[in-house]
């Protein structure tokens, strides 16, 4: 069996590419002058505010435009809504951005508005999903995301010792065509088909965050007996348990991105038992410096990837420090003893 | 077909209703493909460019729509008069499973019947790992593919792209397993997807596919002659005339990597001298022995040097690295230029992920083929590097199934029926796989084998 902890890219780009790591888009000193010295405008379009993921990649976007000189001309924050998106990005093509960093909050429905800003001649630079059919250096400039085939991994890894033998296992996963959540979804499947042929896995999609709960209910209703869950992301993971509290039945959860609240739930042994962390900080600092170098006129890989960290109750604390940059809640403290 | 033939060729029946009759088969042929390619867009373009009368054309538009085939709810822009009605192929009529199987990785995806990709997913596989493995890896990422989509259509078509040249008949459709790995022989793989999926398959080499995804979705010009070259452990060629794919008398034109080249008083395939793995290995040892300082960082940081890293020391001007690049460049583009004198191509495109991430193997290959060629082969050729990456083998295997599909022959088989799933030739050819499938051979107990090609015969299998 392959460890999924080994911090490797565990997945392929979304065109079968391999990925570039983080590393390799460095800005040296003469790159941040020559930034400084241009001055350089660039504009975020994201999916919403509303996450601990979006608020630390806005974190390491923002510190390194800043450090670069670069200034962010506007955030806009599309509430997962494809039309706001498409409107912002329609707008930023007629408005003198050198660049936008976006996350598409779709497939088909947002691939034009993107291609539109690229074709003005912006700087794109995608976060987490690539439309079908835009390609690099054509369509968009670069993908900056996490290994998200990686994440779906190690959510399985981490669920797997406390699923008893034989037992159903769900996955709530997202409705819309969105690459990072596909990636997590064949993942966990695959995994679990390769190293637990004994559990049946069983996928349920919901169409918005305010379904998730029916979603869950309705799961457990097929199946009394499930033996564990992995939902794609950490605010739906808390609906989903959320929901299973309000019918009192213990199934262990996984899920994708170390958010506070999850965090708590982890290190106070409820539901969650393991989570398989992005690095969003980091990832929205490789972001910028994509950006930054494209604009510089240097090359710069087409996919570049982050790999997942696997968080357990046992490494909480540490874990939160080196995802977050900061110390992890004080009630995560608390009930891990104070540990630090 | 002269006018009048088609007329009395005609079916009588209530206007607004499906034609039955094959006497219809011609035009309906004719009229679906004028539209599906975009040659026609209006019924006045459709009568002047197929050359129908006006009740055929409105007799077959009528059929076609009843099957679902066209679209005719959208107006045109007026030009003095009324707006025109617009007729619209219905690309959503149907739908297309594509794979691509590579010796390190597998993609998948979904096209509608225009062969523009619904959703796409590659991951990291094994081909030398057992057959059973990656067909049941294979089959679940279509199950999968089809679920998320939440597409109610059939699926008409399966693309499977292999990387090893494939002889498939001429004409029919396959309902046995070509040969194409060592590992594979005995796997009843087309016979396991026709009867899963109930539909069709085409198999195609790899690098056919790559061209004609480079061709429908490239910066090629679709009616191009294209030579279309992947670089990496294998160098292989795909050849394009007319906006078609030509594949050799077995299936294996474009195996250019067996050509012996000569570099440093050495003589060998081209493949071995000039591929990826060559590349990766003259970076190692240009950072073992200090000659790279690039390279040498990403050692001693514990790093793997591959032939990308090596094409990205090269791009950030690395003296060694670009070396390597531009001396494999060279070599590729002797047999490059050889080929281009003979084929006369509108275009060249390179691809493969050096390639593609390098500028100074593609300059190396441009500046060797122009200093090679006569002057009339190179006065307007255009010699780039692809931008698809592994899509190109989806595109090109989504556009191998459409082309397939529509195909004169085979889309009179059919088009009465309104889905190719009801052509004869592919009902005869459920019906041998559905056999095939339960009478295996006793030596190959984890999939089915085919049956011998005399078997096939003998129950009047069109392969």
């Amino acid at each position: 069996m392959t460890s999924a902890s080994d911090k490797t890219v565990s997945g392929l780009g979304p065109h079968g590419e391999r990925a570039a790591a983080p590393s390799r888009i460095t800005l040296l000193d003469h790159d941040i002058a020559a930034a400084r010295e241009s001055g350089f405008s660039v504009a975020i379009v994201i999916h919403t505010l509303h996450s601990d993921w979006s608020q630390q990649s806005m974190a390491g976007i923002v510190k390194t435009l800043d450090q670069c000189g670069a200034t962010v001309s506007e955030v806009v924050n599309c509430e997962f809504d494809a039309d706001a998106q498409i409107a912002a990005l329609d707008r930023l093509s007629g408005e003198p951005v050198d660049a936008v960093v976006s996350i598409p909050v779709g497939n088909a429905a947002v691939a034009e508005a993107h291609r539109r800003v690229a074709k003005a001649g912006k700087r794109l630079i995608l976060l987490d999903n690539v439309p079908t059919g835009m390609l690099p250096g054509r369509d968009y400039t670069s993908l900056v995301s996490a290994d998200n085939f990686g994440l779906g991994l190690i959510g399985a890894e981490l669920l797997s010792p406390h699923v008893p033998e034989n037992r159903q296992v769900g996955i709530l996963t997202y409705g819309v065509d969105f690459f990072a959540t596909n990636e997590r979804e064949i993942a966990f499947a695959r995994w679990i088909k390769a190293n637990r042929p004994d559990l049946t896995v069983h996928t349920r999609r919901f169409a918005s965050l305010e379904t998730t709960g029916q979603t869950t209910e309705s799961l457990i209703e097929e199946f009394p007996e499930l033996g564990g869950l992995f939902v794609v992301w950490d605010i739906p993971a808390m609906e989903a348990i959320r929901a299973l509290d309000c019918r009192g039945v213990y199934v262990p959860v996984t899920t994708v991105d170390l958010g506070r609240e999850v965090a708590i739930d982890l290190a106070g042994e409820g539901r969650t038992v393991g989570i398989a962390a992005q690095q969003p900080h980091a990832q929205g600092v490789a972001a910028v410096k994509t950006a930054i170098l494209s604009l510089l006129g240097l090359p710069v890989p087409g996919w570049t990837a982050l790999p997942g960290v696997p968080v357990t109750a046992s490494n909480i604390v540490e874990s939160y420090q080196a995802v977050w940059s900061t110390d992890a809640p004080a009630e995560v403290l608390k009930l891990k003893g104070g540990s630090s | 077909m002269s006018r009048a033939a088609e007329t009395n060729g005609s079916v009588r029946g209530t206007k607004g209703r499906p034609r039955n009759s094959d006497g219809a088969a011609p035009s309906l042929t004719k009229i679906l493909n004028l539209v599906r390619t975009g040659q026609a867009t209006t019924r006045q373009e459709i009568e002047r460019t197929s050359e129908l009368g006006r009740a055929i054309v409105t007799d077959r538009l009528t059929t076609l729509t009843a099957l679902d085939l066209v679209d005719e709810s959208e107006l045109g822009v007026a030009t003095g008069g009324r707006a025109p009605r617009l007729v619209r192929f219905n690309a959503n009529a149907g739908l297309v499973l594509v794979a691509t199987l590579d010796q390190t990785a597998l993609g998948v995806a979904l096209s509608d019947l225009s062969g523009k990709l619904l959703t796409e997913h590659h991951e990291a596989l094994d081909l030398n790992a057992p057959a059973e493995d990656t067909m049941s890896r294979l089959e679940s990422l279509f199950e999968w593919i089809l679920e998320k989509s939440a597409r109610t259509q059939k699926v008409w078509g399966i693309g499977i792209s292999v990387p090893a040249p494939v002889q498939t008949p001429s004409g029919g459709l396959l309902s046995t397993s070509p040969p194409i790995l060592p590992a594979w022989d005995g796997t009843a793989y087309v016979e396991r997807l026709i009867q899963t999926f109930k539909a069709p398959v085409w198999l195609r080499s790899s690098v056919g596919t790559m061209a004609m995804g480079e061709l429908h979705d490239g910066e090629v010009p679709p009616d191009s002659t294209m030579l279309f070259v992947k670089i990496g452990k294998r160098i292989g060629a795909g050849l394009v005339v007319d906006g078609k794919l030509y594949r050799g008398a077995q299936g294996a034109a474009g195996l250019i990597g067996q050509l012996p080249v000569a570099s440093d008083g050495l003589t060998g395939p081209l493949e071995l001298l000039a591929g990826s793995d060559t590349i990766a290995q003259a970076g190692r040892s240009a950072a073992k022995e200090g000659e790279s300082p690039y390279l040498a960082e990403i050692l001693a940081r514990g790093g793997e040097i591959t032939s990308i890293d090596v094409g990205q020391a090269a791009q950030a001007g690395d003296v060694t690295a670009m070396e390597v690049m531009s001396r494999s460049g060279r070599l590729i583009g002797h047999v490059v230029a050889a080929l281009a004198n003979m084929l006369n191509p509108s275009h060249i495109v390179l691809s493969g992920s050096v390639a593609q991430t390098n500028d100074i193997l593609l300059a190396a290959v441009r500046e060797v083929v122009y200093g090679e060629s006569h002057p009339l082969v190179t006065r307007d050729l255009r010699i780039t590097a692809s931008r698809l990456g592994s899509s190109a083998g989806l595109i090109g295997g989504a556009a191998v199934v459409v082309d397939a599909l529509f195909a004169t022959e085979f889309l009179r088989s059919w088009i009465t029926k309104g889905s190719p799933l009801g052509a004869p030739k592919f009902e005869k050819v459920i019906e041998v796989t559905r056999a095939a499938l339960a009478h295996p051979e006793a030596d190959t107990p984890d999939i089915p084998s085919p049956p011998r090609k005399t078997d096939l015969r003998s129950k009047g299998n069109d392969a």
